[in-house]
């Protein structure tokens, strides 16, 4: 068993035709079944399964985006279920870039940020406001509501006004230690909250608690996006760029000095990395993700009112980044989707299927102790069970691998230019340069 | 507008020294613990919220079976919160041994993450058995002290408005002062209150010493919790309704007031509790005259956060809090 | 010519004072060792000099250049690095990164090249691979590359840190008790690559140590704290014979009874 295992890590033809295999069944499955939410599942996690091959990165990238972009709409258009799969799809991109962007405080620069879903209010508030006529309230000039065109410029714009939150944020909640960092940021994510359910006077910003109806859709070349299934597409592409953004982050000054003051302060300072900036840094990246999709979630909606951006939000990508394992990119991934999915389709079904059971008088089971009412209880003990238990999480980060046989040819090239090049007494100049 | 606020204040510092009692007593807990594990017991204000529940099931248990008309409510009152107490000092420990403890020597991030679960935890568990219970997680307890008593605040100068007050409230303040005093008896003059204040100096040292530093702890937890359920029990006994959620805010808001008053400063929590309480009651009396209608009270939690963050950038020591450097 | 020049360096906490005036003046390429008894002071000392805590007076020059003030990266950006007493590695990080970490201020990357990739910056995140692996060669823990730092031996460790202190191409190494916990092997190495390295880097080395056969072997000036204070300074042989650093290392009786 065990020889048979490891034959199947090292050859890539026998893992290539057993995903393919198992690609085509699951697809097929979904594309014959009216509503089946079990296919559908499978044939994502489909993507888990050709992460663990030994593909190149690059065919890796290939098959997914081959998946995602083509196979999963196309299979599930033929259901009536079509709208909702890919609503739960949409959402699972969505919260995939929000926990990302927590991972880069959080996991890799090392700051418990509660708040963190202050930032996604902030980038759909900045929506809402500007495509309703709620912008008219406070704007000297300009029409508004603003049109649909303007949906995909408010995707920067909500990136950058988060990212500039975090760092207003950030310049005075980053002058506080460790664990206070935690209440701070809390406190912080409920007063923007506060703030988003009163400032409907003296002068009506947000509507306060009334929330913001019938924000304008996206529109291109035509085309106004109503549908979950158009919105999967702009979702895909933020999350793509997400995705390439962090890991280019992750492999280079910035990302190891992030680490770097996670692990060791007062070495990283030593070492001459500016702390403030650096810690600035993460929030502001961190939160620029979250604003985008803020933006995204106000359009997808047509709707933005602060219920969506409670504290318990904030908790569930917490729950997201320590499920998948802190300062992990796969891990994260994967932890925001299966608690997406946990929390919109699972929990739900589970309820249904109950409720089911309890008219038939099968079994019977009271509504207090419904599943979907359970998020805080799951919550709750996925954080323990994973603090106590496997802290790294389900895929744990793993150092960069570099090559050491390439760093030995350079190392030893560059030794040879130099005794080339150099007369003895100068090599003691250049041996400073090194 | 002086004058509008001055009428007022009878009442504010009324209000605001009711609240600001339970304040300080969460503070406590909030303080004792992070004086000797330098942690954040995010569940402390869980533990309040269910020692407000305990309290009223125990109640309503009495009530039902006809012990509450034939006792006088004082007597109850003792019961209940002696009863609470325990239970919640228990659940405290508990929590200290299955959540905490195995994660002492654990990057400081997971132990507070840990916090964050059982939090949750708690809030679901008791927000299902209510409602198994109830029907409703919304609950409200029967009324032990129904009086209203007026104070005559007129009388003293023509200035001030008469204040009203629920016999309660003379209760809980009483109560809280009681636990405040006993406490402080016990951490500077017993045995066990030394050896407290050893641990919190150096655990180490103190384990050398042969204090059992495991032990030490669990005491803390259970009497910070302890005093932390009994504080559940009146602030059901002064407002009424409660309900799973409550813990959460005024959670916060006694983290705040320990922080204002110097965390791991006992004195210092009961100190921020009173100040914090005092200060949040003027907020929400008065914040739509002083800003001219702009914020209502609607922003006295924000007020309260601001202090928090503004206390941790300026003065993080606190009030009587004694300023740390790191060693390198 | 004197490299650094420390003047009237004084710092209190609270009511205690960890050092007072305690004034030096280091020779460019030199070898300076800082000694004295337990809590003498030395590793505040070290602190002020490196910006990790601000001294409550005196002033402290590099090539004439006033350091007061600066934060502990901007001091290690004007040339001084250091390693520190109780190891302070990025534990998590692999043994390359660590050394890149140290590289910090000399790559020049910033966002906008990050973001998109650019060849001049694969190039030059190339060329730093390159050269932290040299010094990795250098101290010898090239085969660990990709080890997490927390898994190496102590001796590795120091030596780690080193290497890492050399990536910010400093001017001036302030090594705090590089010798700590290793055995006479260890520590033998350890001489020859302080040597080593003085020569080939052109450094200008302090070291705070307690292995009197070390520090009297390599050093050329030696400072004595006792109590925060300076109680003597000089060449290797005065030190060794003074009165007062015998009395302070053990005790009045010592003196008379030698």
């Amino acid at each position: 068993m065990k020889s048979l295992w490891k034959k199947y890590k090292q050859n890539k033809l026998v893992q290539g035709i057993l995903l393919l295999i198992y690609i085509s069944i699951t697809s097929l499955s979904l594309f014959m079944a009216q509503k089946s939410v079990t296919a559908f599942l499978l044939l994502l996690s489909s993507l888990l399964l050709l992460y663990f091959t030994n593909f190149k990165n690059l065919t890796k990238w290939l098959i997914a985006g081959i998946v995602l972009v083509f196979l999963l709409p196309f299979t599930a258009s033929n259901g009536d279920a079509y709208q909702s799969y890919m609503e739960v799809a949409t959402l699972v991109g969505i919260y995939i870039s929000m926990a990302l962007g927590l991972n880069i405080v959080v996991g890799m620069a090392g700051l418990l940020d509660l708040g963190f879903i202050a930032f996604f209010a902030v980038g759909a508030y900045t929506y809402g406001i500007f495509a309703t006529v709620q912008a008219s309230n406070f704007m000297p000039f300009g029409t508004f509501p603003l049109s649909g065109e303007s949906f995909w410029l408010f995707i920067l714009i909500g990136c950058f006004v988060a990212a500039l939150f975090g760092i207003l944020l950030g310049i005075p909640v980053l002058r506080v230690k460790g664990d206070y960092l935690a209440i701070v940021t809390l406190g912080f994510g409920e007063i923007i909250r506060i703030i988003f359910n009163n400032l409907d006077r003296p002068v009506n910003i947000t509507n306060g608690a009334m929330g913001i109806p019938s924000v304008t859709p996206p529109r291109l070349f035509g085309i106004d996006f109503l549908y979950p299934s158009q919105f999967y597409y702009i979702v895909l592409v933020i999350l793509l760029f997400t995705i390439f953004t962090v890991r280019r982050f992750e492999h280079s000054k910035i990302g190891r000095s992030w680490k770097a003051v996670r692990e060791n302060e007062i070495a990283a300072q030593a070492m001459g990395v500016p702390l403030v900036r650096t810690k600035l840094m993460a929030f502001a990246i961190g939160a620029s993700f979250s604003g985008m999709m803020g933006v995204v979630f106000a359009a997808k909606q047509a709707f933005v009112d602060p219920t969506s951006f409670t504290l318990l939000e904030s908790i569930t990508i917490l729950v997201m980044v320590i499920l998948g394992g802190m300062g992990s990119v796969p891990g994260v991934i994967l932890g925001a989707a299966v608690m997406t999915i946990l929390n919109l389709q699972v929990l739900t079904e589970v309820t249904s299927w109950l409720n089911q059971l309890n008219s038939t008088g099968a079994f019977s089971i009271p509504d207090a102790l419904s599943p979907s009412k359970m998020q805080r209880l799951i919550f709750g003990l996925l954080l323990i069970l994973f603090a106590l238990y496997r802290p790294k999480g389900l895929l744990p980060a793993k150092n960069h691998v570099y090559n050491e046989k390439e760093l030995q040819e350079g190392s030893a090239k560059e030794n040879k230019g130099k005794q080339e090049v150099m007369p003895d007494h100068s090599q003691i100049e250049k041996a400073q340069e090194v | 507008m002086l004058n509008e606020i001055l009428q007022t204040i009878p009442q504010v510092v009324i209000d605001g020294l009711t609240l600001g009692a339970v304040y300080a007593v969460i503070a406590l807990g909030y303080t004792m613990v992070y004086g000797i594990l330098e942690l954040i017991n995010f569940a402390h204000g869980e533990i309040f919220m269910s020692g407000a529940f305990i309290g009223t099931a125990i109640l309503i248990v009495l009530t039902g079976m006809g012990w509450v008309s034939a006792v006088p409510a004082i007597v109850m009152l003792i019961t209940v919160l002696l009863l609470t107490a325990i239970l919640t000092g228990l659940l405290g420990m508990g929590i200290e041994r299955v959540a905490y403890r195995p994660l002492r020597n654990a990057p400081r991030l997971i132990p507070l993450i840990t916090a964050i679960g059982i939090s949750f935890l708690l809030q679901d568990i008791v927000r299902f058995i209510a409602e198994l219970q109830k029907g409703n997680y919304i609950v409200t307890g029967p009324n032990l002290f129904k009086d209203q008593l007026s104070i005559k605040a007129s009388s003293i100068s023509s200035i001030f408005n008469d204040a009203s007050i629920k016999t309660s409230f003379v209760i809980v303040l009483v109560t809280a002062v009681i636990m405040m005093i006993g406490l402080d008896l016990f951490i500077n003059r017993t045995k066990w209150g030394m050896a407290m204040r050893a641990v919190a100096q150096d655990r180490e040292t103190a384990s050398l010493m042969t204090v059992n530093v495991n032990k030490v702890i669990s005491i803390t937890f259970f009497i910070g919790s302890a005093l932390g359920g009994a504080t559940g029990v009146l602030f059901a006994v002064q407002y009424g309704t409660i309900d799973p959620y409550i813990g959460f805010i005024l959670g916060l808001k006694a983290f705040t007031a320990a922080v204002l008053g110097g965390i791991g400063n006992i004195r210092g929590a009961m100190l921020g509790g009173l100040l914090l309480g005092l200060l949040e009651m003027f907020a929400s009396a008065n914040l739509t005259l002083l800003s001219g209608g702009v914020f209502g009270a609607e922003y006295k939690d924000v007020f309260a956060f601001a202090i928090l963050i503004i206390v941790l950038l300026f003065k993080p020591e606190g009030l009587l809090g004694k300023p740390v450097t790191e060693k390198v | 010519m004197s490299i650094l020049e420390v003047q009237n360096l004084t710092k209190k906490f609270g009511g205690i004072t960890a050092n007072q005036d305690v004034s030096m003046t280091v020779e460019k390429n030199s070898i300076t060792a800082v000694i004295g008894p337990n809590g003498a002071g030395k590793t505040t000392y070290f602190n002020m000099i490196t910006g990790v805590y601000q001294p409550t007076s005196g002033t402290i020059l590099l090539n004439n250049e006033k350091l007061n003030g600066l934060k502990p990266h901007e001091v290690s950006k004007k040339g001084i690095a250091r390693t520190f007493q109780n190891i302070r590695l990025f534990s998590e990080m692999s043994v390359l990164e660590n050394v890149l970490v140290g590289m910090h201020t000399h790559i020049k990357a910033g966002l906008i090249g990050i973001l998109f990739n650019l060849p001049a910056i694969r190039k030059e995140e190339k060329a730093s691979e390159v050269k932290a692996y040299q010094l990795l060669e250098y101290v010898g823990l090239a085969p660990l590359l990709n080890e997490k730092a927390c898994n190496l031996s102590y001796g590795a460790q120091r030596r780690l840190e080193i290497a890492r202190a050399l990536a910010a191409k400093p001017t001036v190494l302030l090594l705090d008790e590089p010798a700590a916990g290793m055995n006479p092997k260890e520590t033998n190495e350890l001489t020859q690559l302080i040597k080593k390295m003085r020569q080939e880097y052109n450094l200008t080395i302090i070291l705070i140590e307690h292995d009197m056969k070390l520090v009297m072997e390599i050093s050329e000036h030696i400072v004595v704290l006792d109590h925060g204070e300076k109680i003597a300074e000089g060449k290797p042989e005065h030190i060794r014979n003074n009165p007062k650093v015998i009395e302070a290392y053990l005790g009045s009786g010592a003196v008379q009874a030698g």
